[in-house]
């Protein structure tokens, strides 16, 4: 080979490939290593343009052999003044406006170089993976490409002395424009560096290719009105630069890099995620590890600008500054009403002062009178924001409905722990009592509100629809409709699709090389128990007596992993959403509607595949021995758990299917005492159901929902399929089996609670152990009040962990231990319509018993942790998005109807107490204004949980302690600020 | 997560190769003439190794005297600045320099002739001055040159290369970044056969994939004979030319 050197240290390899040295500085820990890693050049990097001649010549194929696709457009947009052209994207466009990239409506033929892609990848990954999808799927309309500037022998610029790394990397930007230019010479297509760096742009002044500003950019094109809406608004003193002379409010300065990782070294500085109270949005807590209880982070010039779930760094203040958590309740919605949008700069001083002032005199009161001080502290510097897409709507008052052209406006969000939002708008009139979405883009110091731009219109507040949306927006629900390569990915018989009917015809080993493994269980008189109208049917049951007393008990679940394949698009399609999420009026399913409802559901009377657990049971209800396989089984009937309890009971029927089904009654309660005998817990929570009415869909009555045996029964039978495949899937893969653990929860939880029952009720939970917490919770009985115990188990359910997705290799075994069902390992293998982590146990599984190899992106660790992250954000995401839709409809329900009902008091708070009402499951905070006419009077003990205060009517004396059974009036209002409905409640 | 983008979508690497091509390749073989018996310097991308071959010699210990063939002693020095950070201990008794070097020691007791050389000893030196991925497999690659520097009879050349299964894409010669973040197999190639004298896999690779693996590993690994190759006829023209001149 010949080796030859190039200029500045570059070697020829060989026709076509050359090879240098990239070398920089990286500290690490305080000291500087420095790194050398080969960096190779070469030309053979297409331009990807079909005007191009020249690069489909160059190009070689990958490894599975595919040719690169030539993407841009050879006649692009053309603008006027310019002519036809490409857009070349800088970081800083990226960053600030990927939301105005993903507009269909503009950016259109765009090239991103790989250093801007580098560059975004290291400052949000989120960006970057929105930008690569961008570029993968937009091959027909939008016209994304990336071209690697960096490995071209071409456009590569080395670093020149006195450089730095920013001014290089510009300078790479300029030079892939210019090769571009110079290479589409001939097809006379201009290239226009769309760039917000205004030093990049006068670099770039006396170079032959274009340069716009978004802004400029944004103005070029034909429908820029309709495109400006949605422009991030970076500062409003580009636009209204007089504005920048006033500068009384202003945030402190977040510390640079360095301070933060010395302090963060010496432990004078601490890392968290910061959590904001969900009853004051000036207050947050942050979790630190060192910690062994949150610290407080109080005010708005502490907070400096954090949003809840931020990754901050803190400082702490000192301790004479100490305090405990704050009782008022407080929303950003009622909070500075009166600020202006226009110039937030200038604020009403003496408005805020007052406020604050107020709020701080509280404070230092309760600090002293409670020896709970906590110590606090204030944020410093923000390395990760959690911004992302918001729901709200325009604040009624901020908008001049007088003038029409653009002006500033408040957007306040749906979800109360965060601030409003300001936005620039022209059509804020429009707008008002619309459901919109916005997206933050910066907050300055010297603004007192982040600053946002509009997104999207999704409909007027309170229609059906927009507020469904909005919901599933909120909680990062996906929605959309699946794609056409996901639904590709399905048999191609739709509907139509039948299982074999003889498993062992050759015609149908042809197309299924797999089934000759499955067993044939049609012969089996299996059953399956859901709620009434369930369509996605997971799970069927059977059993059957064995001659010498035992029973053969099986459970079968939809085979769903043999229509979604590891690796297709299906399957990722179904990975990230993680969970079907079930509204009040609305399903978002997690797989096709094909494979939910119909091919995989295991409906009764037609065959199905299925995974089968089939177990030989003694009559106490141990197992003698387990059996996995996968099969086809046929249902032979589809009962509701109504249904199901009154053939049981119905004495007269004796078909082998119904002593199938007591058999598997009696079983299903022996195993419950057995669980309840270990420590599993009972906890409840307030979940309600709501009726919809069938004609007009209209949202009817509101009702507990019940508990028959035959819930049980099948509940039962499920945690032992769980648990049993748990057992398996450890066994053959111990260190990446797909479990979810429950862990046991710290004591500190508790105390609160604790404190509250021994005040009032002379009670205490135990935590010893889940079968003493089970015991202790048996006995928070009032003799008076049924309902007590119910409560306290509620307020209990609140105070553990919550339950996790884990692979095996993340935790040692003792940790593995699911708290609340008492059992040492467990998983979730019965659901795999709604739920990924089933289908992932389901693929394990079938590795497990040899019926396939398993994917290797199960085998990963890595890729396991990712899958594992994702779906327990899901999942929560998913509960948190049906209690939204329950709430909503809850509200919509007592529109029509007033009334007054029984409450409790969970909490008392220094200016409120919050009530829950168990008929409607909801809860709500009573302000002490509503209590009270005069709030001075009214007198908080904090240790007796007691709040004192002359009643409104009557002018008595009244005293509210947690625990009391109050009566309140129930009804439904539609806040003129925040114009969302929500159930007020009024004390009888 | 790792931090790059280890194979782009357009199918190029972290240091701008594609997935089937080597790193560069230099060697040199002659280089220590005097401090032994035949020695080569070897860079494969950023590995830079020196290895010294001594012997057929009469061994110091007698328990290294074997009556019917030659015994080989094969000892490989990582330096402690060898990678980006400089390393507090020589690399001298860790488990990891222990196992590399028996493996090259079986490696090599097959294709060295040694039953040629009863009662002596070869030893094999090797200093690896910088590294950076794939080691194991330019270890073999140096050994095999300094041996035929050395004139000891050997079948033929074994040359060798590791291959890292990213996803489901083969990446052929892995350097360090490559290495730490997926699976990898090193292979050792016998000369132009597809005979395997070495296959080392320290991680898991799923048995489906091991086949595109290895075809990719022993077109690699035939490419790296034929790189030594030439460098070895280059260098014996020269020394050709040099005694015919004398």
């Amino acid at each position: 080979m010949s080796v030859s050197a190039v200029s500045g240290g570059r070697k020829r390899l060989s026709e076509g490939l050359t090879v240098t040295q990239k070398v920089f500085v990286r500290s690490r820990n305080g000291g500087a290593t420095k790194i050398v890693r080969e960096h190779y050049l070469r030309n053979d990097i297409p331009c990807l343009s079909r005007s191009c001649s020249i690069c489909p010549t160059i190009v070689v194929p990958d490894a599975k052999n595919e040719l690169p696709k030539f993407v841009l457009s050879e006649s692009p947009q053309d603008l006027k003044n310019i002519g036809k052209h490409y857009t070349v994207l800088d970081t800083n466009i990226v960053l600030q406006a990927i939301d105005l990239l993903e507009n269909p409506n503009c950016f259109f033929d765009v090239i991103v170089p790989q250093i801007v892609l580098d560059e975004v990848r290291n400052k949000s990954y989120p960006v970057y993976t929105r930008l690569r999808n961008l570029c993968r799927d937009s091959d027909g309309k939008k016209r994304f490409i990336v071209f690697h500037n960096e490995f071209s022998e071409a456009t590569f610029v080395e670093r020149l002395k006195d450089e730095s790394i920013n001014d290089r990397n510009d300078r790479a930007i300029r030079k892939t424009c210019e090769w571009y230019l110079d290479h589409l010479a001939k097809s006379e297509i201009k290239i226009i560096l769309v760039s917000n760096d205004r030093l990049n742009r006068i670099s770039a002044s006396d170079e032959k290719f274009i340069t716009k500003s978004l802004y400029e950019y944004v103005e070029l094109l034909p429908n820029s009105d309709e495109v400006k809406e949605s422009m991030p608004n970076l500062d409003s003193s580009q636009y209204n630069k007089d504005a920048e002379s006033i500068n009384e409010f202003s945030y402190p300065e977040f510390y640079p890099t360095s301070r933060i990782m010395g302090g963060l070294k010496n432990g004078s500085l601490f890392q968290g995620n910061i959590q904001i109270s969900e009853y004051n949005f000036l207050e947050g807590s942050v979790n630190i590890p060192s910690f062994s209880r949150p610290v407080l982070v109080v005010g708005q010039k502490n907070l400096n600008r954090a949003f809840n779930g931020d990754q901050v760094i803190v400082e702490l203040l000192p301790e004479s500054q100490w305090k405990a958590p704050s009782t008022v309740a407080l929303d950003a919605e009622h909070y500075d009403v009166n600020d202006n949008p226009e110039n937030d700069n200038e604020v009403d001083a003496n408005l805020i002062a007052d406020s604050q002032r107020r709020l701080l005199a509280e404070n230092a009161i309760t600090a002293q009178k409670s020896n709970k001080v906590q110590p606090t502290a204030r944020v410093v510097a923000i390395p990760r924001r959690s911004w992302r897409q918001y729901v709200g709507q325009i604040a009624p008052n901020s908008v001049d409905t007088q003038t029409g052209g653009t002006q500033n406006v408040f957007v306040i969000l749906m979800d109360k722990c965060l601030p409003k939002i300001r936005i620039r708008t022209r059509r804020a009139t429009e707008l008002l009592s619309k459901r919109i979405v916005v997206s933050i883009d910066s907050w300055p110091s010297n603004h007192k509100f982040p600053l946002g731009h509009f997104v999207r219109n999704l409909g007027g507040v309170e229609e059906a629809q927009a507020e469904t949306e909005a919901l599933l927006l909120e909680h990062d629900v996906e929605y959309r409709p699946f794609s056409k390569k996901v639904l590709e990915c399905l048999p191609e018989e739709g509907h139509d699709w039948k299982a074999p009917v003889d498993l062992k015809s050759q015609d149908a080993i042809a197309k299924d090389p797999l089934l000759q493994k499955r067993v044939d269980l049609r012969d089996k008189l299996i059953c399956s128990i859901d709620p009434p109208g369930c369509v996605d049917i997971d799970d069927a049951l059977h059993a059957k007596k064995l001659p010498n007393g035992h029973f053969e008990v099986g459970v079968h679940i939809a085979d769903v992993t043999h229509f979604v394949k590891a690796g297709t698009p299906l399957d990722a399609e179904g990975a990230s959403r993680g969970t079907s999420v079930y509204l009040v009026d609305k399903r978002i399913d997690m797989l096709p509607m094909l494979l939910g409802t119909d091919l995989c559901s295991l409906k009764p009377y037609v065959d199905r595949f299925a995974f089968s657990v089939i177990w030989e049971l003694d009559e106490n209800a141990d197992i003698v021995k387990v059996d996995f396989s996968k099969s086809v089984i046929r249902s032979r009937e589809a009962f509701s758990y109504e249904q199901a309890q009154l053939r049981i009971d119905d004495k007269n029927q004796t078909d082998e299917l119904t002593l199938g089904m007591r058999a598997l009654l009696d079983l299903s309660i022996k195993l419950k005492q057995k669980r309840l005998d270990a420590g599993a817990l009972n906890l409840a929570s307030p979940e309600v159901k709501v009726h919809m009415d069938s004609e007009t869909s209209d949202p009817g009555e509101v009702e507990i929902k019940k508990l028959l045996a035959t819930n049980s029964l099948v509940e039962e039978f499920m945690l032992l399929a769980n648990i049993s495949v748990a057992r398996k899937i450890y066994d053959s893969f111990p260190q990446t089996a797909m479990l979810r653990r429950h862990a046991a929860p710290p004591s500190t939880n508790f105390e609160i609670l604790n404190e509250m029952l021994q005040k009032r009720k002379g009670l205490s939970i135990s935590l010893e152990s889940s079968k003493a917490l089970a015991d202790s919770l048996d006995r928070c009985v009032d003799k008076k009040d049924p309902y007590f115990n119910t409560l306290v188990r509620i307020m209990s359910t609140r105070c553990m962990m919550a339950a996790q997705y884990f692979y095996s290799g993340a935790y040692s075994y003792s940790d593995f231990r699911h708290y609340g069902l008492a059992v040492d390992i467990y998983t979730h293998f019965t659901s795999p319509i709604r739920r990924y982590c089933d289908v992932v146990a389901h693929r394990q599984l079938a590795g497990a018993i040899g019926y396939e190899p398993l994917d290797l992106s199960h085998r990963d660790k890595n890729k396991m942790e990712m899958i594992c992250k994702n779906i327990n954000r899901r999942h929560r995401n998913a509960q948190f998005a049906g209690r939204a839709s329950i709430e909503y409809y809850v509200g919509q329900v007592m529109r029509n109807n007033e009334s007054v009902e029984t409450g409790y008091v969970i909490k008392v708070l220094n200016n409120g107490i919050v009530v829950i009402v168990p008929k409607f499951g909801v809860e709500g905070l009573i302000r002490l204004e509503n209590l009270t006419k005069d709030t001075s009077s009214a007198n908080f003990d904090e240790v007796d949980f007691k709040l004192t205060f002359t009643q409104i009517d009557t002018g008595k004396q009244r005293e509210i302690h947690v625990f009391d059974k109050v009566e309140v009036q129930l009804k439904s209002v539609l806040d003129p600020v925040t114009s969302k409905r929500k159930a007020e409640l009024l004390l009888k | 997560m790792s931090r790059f983008e280890l194979y782009s979508p357009e199918g190029l690497r972290l240091d701008g190769r594609r997935w089937n091509e080597l790193r560069r390749f230099e060697c040199s073989i002659n280089t220590h003439a005097h401090a032994s018996d035949g020695s080569s310097y070897l860079e494969q991308g950023n590995n830079k190794i020196v290895t010294l071959v001594k012997g057929p010699q009469e061994p110091i210990l007698r328990s290294q005297l074997d009556a019917t063939k030659a015994s080989l002693n094969i000892t490989v020095n990582i330096t402690k600045f060898s990678k980006m950070e400089r390393s507090k201990s020589s690399h001298k008794n860790e488990r990891r320099v222990l196992e590399m070097q028996t493996a090259l020691v079986r490696t090599f007791e097959k294709n060295v002739m040694l039953h040629l050389y009863p009662r002596t000893l070869i030893d094999i030196e090797i200093h690896v001055l910088q590294q950076d991925g794939g080691i194991l497999g330019s270890l073999i690659n140096s050994i095999t040159l300094a041996l035929i520097d050395s004139g000891i009879a050997m079948y033929d050349y074994v040359s060798a290369i590791s291959i890292g299964l990213y996803d489901t894409t083969p990446l052929l010669d892995v350097n360090t970044l490559e290495e730490n973040a997926m699976s990898t197999v090193t292979l050792g190639v016998i000369g132009k056969s597809e005979k395997l004298s070495l296959l080392s896999v320290e991680d898991k690779i799923p048995l489906d994939r091991l086949e595109s693996v290895l075809a990719i590993g022993i077109a690699g690994a035939h490419r790296v004979r034929e790189l030594m190759d030439n460098e070895l006829r280059k260098h014996a023209a020269h020394r050709v030319a040099k005694s015919s001149a004398k």
